[in-house]
């Protein structure tokens, strides 16, 4: 199960630095425009996030899923794969415990699945 | 000239040097970089510190992610002892991440100078232990909590067992809990929790540290991205950085005398960690 975790944590790694790395550059660039222009990133990144999400209009939440046609929300979906590798892996490993017979550790695994669904759903921070 | 008025370019690029020099030190010192990125940037960049405490969560975890799959298969990680540690830290870490959120940016910035003295202490007086065969608790037992590697090194097998899982289970929830508030990867206190406390040999400690410090952030970053305190402007050169660090800090690590290294990580954590403390208590903003 240990083989088969860090096979595809090393995949799902790959693929988030792969995204990560072009979207940044898609960004940085100027080929998509972002919600918030880059020049003013300087006057608004010293608030705090909430007075930021107030003076861009940014959405939270999920909200960032509905505005992907800006390089800066593309950018941050990608940088958010990040998040979830983890729940990737562990999503594979918890069949495979149960089937070696690891109950105990499979139930584990399972809450730990659901921990980071619900952080990541936004379950914590009223991101639905 | 002031800060609002440098061009923006001028800040990616600027992470990713402090990004590439942390992955440098943090290889050669043994410890993760994460612990130092948020003191740093926080103390000596103008971004607030919410964007740099979410830029910090994330910096930590894609550098463990990517040490992972090697970590995992030459047995230096342990997944049986990672999983219900890990459980414990990224529960605790997302409400340490909500708390954090809703703290004034002033005495965040003084209790993250406050934790990082205290840090850099830790790792000043840490001293490592062997591990090995304890008499494993009922817990550790039923959790199956042991393993055995081979030491390339000593080109030795070593069978290991662990104990105090409840002790361990209360260090992962703390350490989890700072994580979440301050945006830290742990290093600085898994590796101690692992080997000291619960008695894993150090290798397996300072390879099960990784892995752990990508689940509990895992959890915490989400908070993070929800809130909008994620700016990939920030976050991606400080990762490209770090890794590029990292690679150049392992073909280092043969001639660089280690200690030298420890004492510089030691006095920069000492630096930033003032200067935190002095800017959250409105002595030198």
């Amino acid at each position: 199960m240990q083989a088969t975790y860090a096979r595809w944590l090393d995949a799902a790694t790959r693929v988030g630095f792969a995204i990560s790395l072009v979207a940044f550059l898609v960004y940085v660039s100027g080929a998509v425009e972002p919600f918030v222009p880059l020049e003013q990133l300087p006057q608004l990144w010293t608030l705090s996030a909430a007075r930021y999400a107030e003076a861009t209009g940014a959405p939270t939440g999920w909200g960032w899923l509905g505005m992907l046609g800006y390089a800066d929300f593309l950018n941050l979906a990608a940088v958010a794969l990040f998040g979830l590798v983890t729940l990737a892996c562990y999503a594979r490993s918890v069949p495979l415990l149960f089937a070696e017979g690891e109950r105990l550790q499979a139930f584990i695994a399972l809450a730990q699945v659901l921990v980071l669904a619900a952080a990541a759903a936004g379950f914590f921070t009223g991101g639905r | 000239m002031e800060v609002t008025a440098v061009p923006w370019w001028v800040w990616p690029i600027a992470l990713a040097a402090v990004g590439f020099l942390i992955g440098v030190v943090a290889v050669l010192a043994g410890i993760g970089g994460g612990v130092l990125f948020v003191p740093i940037v926080g103390s000596f960049f103008p971004f607030h510190l919410d964007f740099v405490r979410g830029a910090g969560l994330l910096f930590a975890l894609a550098g463990t992610l990517a040490a992972g799959p090697q970590l995992l298969r030459n047995g230096m990680a342990s997944l049986r002892l990672v999983m219900p540690l890990g459980l414990a830290g990224s529960i605790c870490s997302v409400a340490g991440a909500i708390v954090g959120l809703n703290m004034t940016a002033d005495l965040l910035q003084a209790l993250l100078g406050a934790l990082v003295i205290a840090i850099a202490i830790v790792i000043w007086s840490t001293r490592s232990a062997e591990g090995g065969l304890v008499d494993p608790d009922a817990l550790a037992r039923m959790l199956k909590l042991e393993g055995k590697f081979t030491d390339p090194a000593a080109g030795t097998r070593i069978d290991w067992k662990t104990h105090r899982t409840l002790g361990g289970f209360a260090a992962f929830g703390a350490i989890g809990f700072l994580g979440g508030v301050f945006g830290l990867g742990a290093g600085f206190a898994n590796v101690p929790a692992l080997n000291l406390l619960m008695a894993a040999p150090l290798k397996v400690a300072v390879g099960s540290s990784g892995l752990i410090i990508s689940i509990i952030n895992s959890s915490a970053a989400w908070v993070y991205i929800h809130r909008g305190a994620v700016l990939p402007l920030l976050v991606v050169p400080a990762v490209l950085g770090v890794m590029l660090g990292s690679r150049l800090g392992a073909r280092l690590l043969e001639r660089v005398p280690a200690q030298l290294v420890r004492w510089l990580v030691i006095i920069v954590m000492l630096a930033a960690g003032v200067r935190a403390l002095l800017r959250g208590t409105g002595l030198w903003i």
